[in-house]
C-alpha cells in the first residue's frame, strides 16, 4: 500500500502558505514563529531544513506531525491533513533534545512504543533488537533510560522512530550530541532509508552532514523561507575544478603553469589538502579500539 | 487514494494506562501506601487500648470502621488528586507526550489511558486499605468475642461483603474526582494549579447535599439564583451519594438498589468529564 500512496502523492508533506503565531506575555503580543511557508518535500528524498536558532524548523515539523495547529494555512502528509490521526500512520519522528520514560529500559522503550505504532505481536522481539543494534545500543538495553548520556538519549530516540518501518522519516538534530562516530553512522542510516525509498526530514545545524546526505535543502530565516533547492544545484560549480596530485616540486609544478598557460588557462590556487579532523578522529577511536580487542581476550 | 482509517483503539488507551501504572510503580509511590497502612494499623490499636471497655464491643468495632474508612476516604483523596495531575504532567514536562502523540494515536486514547493508569494507582490503594480494615475487624471481633461472648447479639460487627462495597464505592468516587482533575490539568499549565483546583472541587462536591437543599427551597427565592443553585447542582457531582457507610453497620446492611444506582452516577460522571477532558485536551499544544 505505501508504494501506491507514494506514487498516489509525489509529495510527502505539502506545506501551504503556514503561519503560526505563539501568544506571548498578557497583552495578546504575537511572536511569529512561521511565516507564510509553502514547501514540499518530495516523497523518496532527503530533505534538510537549515536555519539559524529559532528560525522556526522545530516548530514547522510540530506542524506538520500535527503537535501545533498553523494559525494560518494547511499541512498534509502524504495528501492526508495533519490534524488527523490517520497522518501519522506511517511516522516516525526524533524530537529534538528528547527525553523518554526514564523509568524503562531502553528496550522497554522502543518495545512501548512498537506496540503503541502496531508492530505485529510476533515481531516485537525481533524488531526491538534489530533497530536497538542499528543505533548501537545494544549494550545498555537493558539500563534504565534516565541513566542514559545524551548522545544515548538521541540514538534510543532514532531507534523509537524506527521501530515500526515508517516511510517518512522526521529527525530533528538527530546528531545533536552524537560523536563524530554516531553521526557518521547516522549520515549512513539517512542513506539507507533513502535507498529504501523512504523520505526523510532532517534539521541539523552540522552543515557537512547535510551536504553530504540531503537531496534539497530548504533554508529559514525568522520563520520565512529564504532559499530553496536541490543541493547539487545549490552547492556544484560547473565551471571549475580541482585536481588533486601528488606533490609537484617546484620546477614541474612551473612546467605545469606554462603548459597551462599555453592553452589560454590559469591555475587558479595551489593548496595542501588536510585531513579532516573527523577522519582523524574516526581513525584513531578505530585504531584505539582495535587495540583494546586485541588486549582483551 | 484515502489513508486507511486508524479507529479509536482500546489497546493502544490500555497500552498507555499500563506505562502509566508502571511510573507510578517505578516512582515508588506504593512505598508511601507500607507507611501509611503500618500507621493506621498502629494507630487503631492505640486508639483501642484506653476506652470502651468490654460490653462496648460493638462500639468499639464502629470505631475502627470509622477509623479505617475516615482514612481510607482522607488518603484515598488526596492520592488521587496528587497522583492524577503528577502522571498527567510528568509526561507534558518532561515532553515525552511530543513522542507519545507524533505517533497515530488519538488524544482521547492518551486522555482515558492517563486516567485508567492513575485510577488503578488508586485502586490498588483501595483494595490495600480495604484488606487491612478487614483484618484489623476480624481480629477486635475475635477479641471482643472472647472477652464477652454476646456482645453480638443485638447487631453484630459490619459484614465484609458490606465493607467492601463502601470501599468499591469509594474507589468510584475517587474516578470521579481522578477524572475531575484530569479535566483541570487537560487546560492548565502548572501541576500545582491542577492540584489546588482539584482540592477546590472535591470541597464543592462534598458540600454538594446542601446546595441540593438550598435548591429544595430555591424555588421561594428569586428565579436567577434558584437556576445558579439548580445548574451547580448538576455540574458538580453529589460525593456524599457515595457514603452508605451508615447503613453498613445497621439491621439489613447496604441497600444494594442504592449501590448500584452510585456506580451507574459515577460511570456517568467519569464518561461526562472524560468527553470534556478530551475535548479541552484536543487543540492542546504540545
Ligand atoms: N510554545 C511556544 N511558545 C512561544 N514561543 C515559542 C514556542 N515554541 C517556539 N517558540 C518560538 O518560536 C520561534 C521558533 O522556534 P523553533 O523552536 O521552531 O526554532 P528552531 O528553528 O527549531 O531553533 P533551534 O535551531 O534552536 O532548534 C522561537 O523564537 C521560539 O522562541
Ligand atoms: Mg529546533
Amino acid at each position: 500500500m505505501s508504494a501506491a500512496a507514494d506514487s498516489a502523492h509525489p509529495s510527502a508533506i505539502e506545506l501551504r502558505g503556514v503561519t503560526k503565531d505563539f501568544p506571548v506575555g498578557l497583552r495578546g503580543l504575537k511572536l511569529r514563529a512561521v511565516d507564510n511557508l509553502t514547501l514540499n518535500v518530495p516523497a523518496g528524498q532527503v530533505f534538510g531544513l537549515l536555519g539559524p536558532n529559532g528560525s522556526g524548523k522545530s516548530t514547522t515539523i510540530k506542524i506538520v506531525l500535527g503537535l501545533l495547529e498553523p494559525t494560518v494555512g494547511e499541512c498534509r502528509v502524504v495528501g492526508v491533513p495533519s490534524a488527523q490521526v490517520e497522518s501519522r500512520r506511517n511516522v516516525g519522528y526524533l524530537p529534538e533534545a528528547p527525553y523518554f520514560y526514564r523509568y524503562l529500559s531502553g528496550a522497554e522503550l522502543v518495545r512501548f512504543y512498537a506496540r503503541v505504532c502496531g508492530v505485529p505481536r510476533g515481531r516485537f522481539d525481533a524488531r526491538v533488537r534489530e533497530v536497538l543494534d542499528w543505533v548501537g545500543l545494544t549494550g545498555a538495553a537493558d539500563r534504565r533510560v534516565g541513566t542514559y548520556s545524551k548522545g544515548m538519549l538521541q540514538r534510543v530516540g532514532l531507534a523509537q522512530a524506527l521501530v515500526h518501518d515508517p516511510r517518512l522519516v522526521i529527525l530533528d538534530e538527530p546528531t545533536a550530541g552524537v560523536d563524530p562516530a554516531g553521526s557518521a553512522d547516522i549520515s549512513q542510516m539517512i542513506l539507507r532509508l533513502k535507498s529504501e525509498g523512504r523520505t526523510v526530514l532532517i534539521t541539523s545545524h552540522l552543515l557537512a552532514q547535510i551536504e553530504d546526505v540531503c537531496d534539497r535543502i530548504a533554508i529559514l530565516d525568522r520563520g520565512r523561507l529564504i532559499l530553496e533547492g536541490a543541493v547539487a544545484e545549490l552547492v556544484g560549480r560547473r565551471d571549475r575544478q580541482a585536481l588533486i596530485v601528488e606533490a609537484l616540486p617546484p620546477g614541474e609544478l612551473a612546467e605545469l603553469r606554462t603548459w597551462l598557460a599555453a592553452r589560454g588557462r590559469v591555475l587558479e590556487s595551489v593548496e595542501q589538502p588536510r585531513a579532516r579532523l573527523d577522519e582523524i578522529f574516526l581513525r584513531e577511536v578505530a585504531r584505539a579500539e582495535g587495540v583494546n580487542r586485541e588486549a582483551r581476550p | 487514494m484515502s489513508a486507511e482509517r486508524v479507529p479509536f483503539s482500546c489497546g493502544r488507551t490500555s497500552l498507555i494506562a499500563g506505562n502509566t501504572f508502571l511510573e507510578a510503580v517505578r516512582q515508588r509511590l506504593f512505598l508511601f501506601l507500607v507507611l501509611l497502612a503500618v500507621a493506621l494499623v498502629t494507630g487503631a490499636r492505640f486508639f483501642q487500648s484506653f476506652d470502651f471497655g468490654p460490653d462496648l464491643g460493638v462500639a468499639s468495632l464502629k470505631f475502627t470502621f470509622d477509623f479505617g474508612l475516615g482514612a481510607l476516604v482522607f488518603f484515598g483523596s488526596t492520592l488521587t488528586i496528587t497522583a492524577t495531575a503528577q502522571l498527567f504532567f510528568s509526561e507534558i514536562e518532561n515532553r515525552t507526550a511530543l513522542t507519545l502523540l507524533a505517533k497515530p494515536v488519538w488524544r482521547a486514547e492518551f486522555i482515558f489511558g492517563k486516567f485508567l493508569g492513575a485510577w488503578a494507582v488508586v485502586g490498588v490503594f483501595c483494595a490495600l486499605l480495604t484488606g487491612l480494615l478487614a483484618g484489623l475487624l476480624w481480629f477486635r471481633a475475635r477479641e471482643v468475642l472472647a472477652a464477652n461472648p454476646e456482645a453480638f447479639l443485638h447487631g453484630g460487627p459490619v459484614a465484609p461483603g458490606d465493607l467492601v462495597i463502601v470501599c468499591v464505592l469509594q474507589w468510584l468516587k475517587f474516578g470521579v474526582l481522578a477524572m475531575i482533575t484530569l479535566l483541570v490539568a487537560s487546560f492548565s499549565n502548572t501541576n500545582l494549579f491542577s492540584v489546588v483546583m482539584g482540592f477546590f472541587v472535591l470541597v464543592i462536591c462534598h458540600l454538594q447535599s446542601f446546595a441540593h437543599q438550598a435548591y429544595a427551597h430555591a424555588e421561594e427565592s428569586s428565579v436567577a439564583i434558584g437556576l445558579m443553585i439548580k445548574t451547580l447542582a448538576r455540574v458538580f457531582p453529589d460525593f456524599r451519594l457515595f457514603d452508605l457507610a451508615e447503613q453498613a453497620g445497621h439491621e439489613g446492611g447496604v441497600n444494594a438498589a442504592l449501590a448500584l444506582r452510585a456506580a451507574a452516577y459515577a460511570l456517568t460522571y467519569v464518561f461526562v468529564f472524560g468527553f470534556l477532558a478530551v475535548y479541552s485536551f484536543r487543540r492542546r499544544e504540545i
